[in-house]
């Protein structure tokens, strides 16, 4: 089987301003967890908190620069500082492309502008910012930000989309099309997501509880994870010496319900069922599964379902306990963390978790586990019944 | 030498109308259904009836959409409910239906395909990204055919400020200066020619550039590549498709294919 160096990955969100210290917040359960605040002009504002990225990041965002390509863009250059490579230099001698998963930099959620057209109180720069949201679809523009001419994605498959962003990399590197592709996800947090998953009733107003048997729903939250995949001869030529491996990826559909997950989970287990396949690998050589755990109701019970079936006994680790649901960003955060985790030999804890749910069937890991297998999984789940596994590898990963 | 076959393709501009599905589906099904999601799914049926595939059995078929800036109708009728009624009493049907992959659930269930499923989300640029991943799910035998799915809505801010301002959009949209309109289309496609394969393509490139712009078509909808792919399909004859525009390129080689 072939695995796919990570010459180098990123990653920021409420535990954190880089992988580093996002895997130290993942250890110690620290994170920003908050009211939105002045972000969000919603009723629920004062209500329902968020994991929110750090303020600093957010004030270092150039005019015209939507929030959520500048988080993306800040992971991208933490994983080539990583990685050790001048994106100048590789733009200039190899193919690259970018895959960006994101679910609101994508969406038309200009409110103001279009609240003002809609009643007939246009403002003078109204036209500019139409015209700059057309400008700026979120692989596009970082690819034109780092000077890349190779193909660019941006993958919307809602709350799967980082995930997705970070397997179709593979593919894009395992068929030619690309010598190194910049990949990962994005989002930010606005009023649309606030208000939308709040008025579904799936948000808490408190801190999440991933897999707890009286978990209460999900906290939105916002962040970026960017990892950079180079073929083995791109990552020799620029001595690069890989960071982790992806090794497999897999992605089916449920074809079920808008919003809520198959109970039986049977796209799921075909998507992790192709990923281990991809993988070359079983479920006992899994150190661990970073799951999607968002801590609804729904997602938790379909998740247990396949994991039940497919990954018994393998440790399953949830982090949005410390990150919240970064929504199309959340496969390549966790990715990042899954790569982190296994580099450093340990599984961080399941925040928020206190209860066995017995229709689950399982504790999360609750406490700063040692491992030894150098792969894990990590799996997201999407409104639309859209599923994706990725199946990692350890720097020393020697599969 | 062939990258992938075309075995059946449709397309339409505007909108589709209640009997045209007669022969699909009842229409009592389609009721609460996203304008964009009923046109992609009229152009999928189509398609994969010229393809040989029946629409009501289940399947692993790959499903790779092309969302063009979203599902519009829905994310404006949330932004309504907001403006309207307030954040306490907005529409979570209306956001549910506002996320890009919306289109792609309707198409899964309706068509019942359970294989992997993308949704890309680049304007002008998602046909291009939608049948490289269709391609790539070929290439790495997630699936042995794809529906290459496009659903392109309409944008009411633009469709108000680009023809007041079109020298300050044309850069970035297609025809500002409209009319605009709701476009679909649909393409099955396959890693090995089949019975009813119709179209060889030869060759498929897309890339980032700073060429100028030489769009294939003007028609304003990020649909419009898709659109000139399948009149140019119609034809039955060879044909290259290129097109360049806002900063990037896109390439498509085919011949008919004879079996």
């Amino acid at each position: 089987m072939t695995k796919t160096p990570v010459a180098g990955f990123g990653c920021l969100c409420a535990c954190g301003t880089s992988a580093e210290t996002c895997f130290e917040g993942a250890l110690t359960g620290r994170a920003r967890f908050d009211l939105p605040g002045a972000r969000v002009n919603s009723a629920y504002a004062t209500s329902y908190p968020v994991f929110l990225a750090a303020d600093e990041i957010a004030k270092a965002c150039p005019a015209g620069e939507s929030l959520s390509l500048h988080y993306f863009l800040t992971a991208a250059d933490e994983a080539f500082f990583h990685a050790g490579v001048f994106p100048a230099e590789l733009a200039a001698k190899k193919r690259v492309g970018v895959i960006v998963g994101t679910s609101v930099d994508a969406s038309f959620h200009c409110f103001d502008l279009y609240k003002n057209n809609r009643t007939g109180t246009p403002r003078p720069d109204d036209p500019q910012e139409l015209a700059h949201y057309f400008a700026s679809s979120t692989a596009l523009a970082a690819s034109r930000h780092y000077g890349f001419k190779g193909p660019f994605q941006t993958v919307v498959t809602a709350c799967a989309s980082g995930t997705d962003a970070v397997g179709l990399a593979r593919s894009w590197i395992l068929s030619g099309l690309c010598d190194a592709v910049l990949c990962g996800g994005t989002d930010e947090i606005n009023l649309i997501p606030y208000d939308g998953f709040t008025r579904l009733l799936i948000a808490t107003k408190d801190r999440c509880r991933p897999f707890d048997k009286n978990r209460n729903g999900i906290n939105i939250g916002e962040g970026a994870g960017a990892l950079l995949l180079m073929n083995e001869e791109t990552a020799r030529e620029f001595s690069v010496r890989p960071k982790g491996y992806v090794l497999g990826y897999g992605n089916a559909c449920d074809a079920y319900h808008p919003t809520a997950p198959d109970p039986e989970a049977k796209g799921l287990k075909k998507a992790i069922s192709f990923a281990l396949k991809d993988a070359g690998l079983a479920a006992q050589d899994l150190a661990f599964v970073n799951a999607h755990g968002t801590a609804s109701q729904a997602n938790d019970a379909a998740e247990a379902a396949a994991f039940n079936s497919l990954l018994k006994n393998v440790p399953v680790w949830g982090s949005k306990g410390v990150t919240g649901h970064t929504l199309g960003a959340a496969g390549a955060v966790e990715a990042v963390l899954t790569l982190t985790a296994l580099n450093n030999k340990i599984i961080p804890p399941t925040f928020g978790f206190q209860e066995t749910d017995e229709n689950v069937g399982f504790a999360p890991v609750q406490t700063k586990t040692p491992l030894t297998k150098r792969a894990a999984l990590s799996d997201s789940l999407a409104f639309g019944g859209c599923n994706a596994a990725l199946v990692l590898g350890a720097e020393d990963y020697d599969g | 030498m062939a990258d992938f076959f075309i075995n059946g393709f449709s397309a339409l501009t505007g909108d589709a109308d209640a009997a045209s599905f007669a022969a699909y589906f009842e229409a009592r099904r389609l009721r609460r259904m996203e304008t964009i999601a009923k046109n992609a799914l009229l152009c999928s049926c189509r398609a994969f009836e010229q393809a040989g595939i029946d629409i009501h059995a289940p399947k692993d078929t790959g499903l790779s959409v092309a969302a063009g800036a979203g599902s519009l109708e829905s994310t404006c009728k949330f932004m309504d409910s907001i403006i309207d009624d307030g954040d306490e009493l907005s529409s979570p049907t209306a956001f549910a239906g506002s996320v890009h992959n919306s289109t792609g659930l309707t198409l899964s269930v309706f068509l019942h395909l359970n294989g992997p499923c993308v949704t890309t989300g680049q304007f002008d640029f998602s046909f291009a990204g939608a049948l490289l991943t269709a391609r790539e799910f070929l290439k790495r035998g997630l699936c042995r055919e794809a529906l290459v799915a496009v659903a392109e809505d309409i944008n009411p801010s633009a469709a108000l400020l680009a023809p007041k301002n079109p020298e300050l959009f044309a850069p970035v949209l297609r025809g500002p200066q409209g009319p605009f309109t709701r476009a679909a289309a649909a393409f099955v496609i396959s890693a090995e020619p089949t019975e009813k394969t119709q179209f060889a393509v030869t060759d498929f490139h897309f890339s980032r550039t700073d060429a100028p712009a030489a769009p294939c078509s003007l028609f304003p909808s990020a649909a419009a590549c898709a659109l000139e792919t399948a009149a140019r399909l119609q034809t039955g004859k060879p044909f290259v498709l290129c097109d360049v525009f806002g900063g990037a390129e896109l390439k498509l080689e085919a011949e008919p294919y004879v079996n």
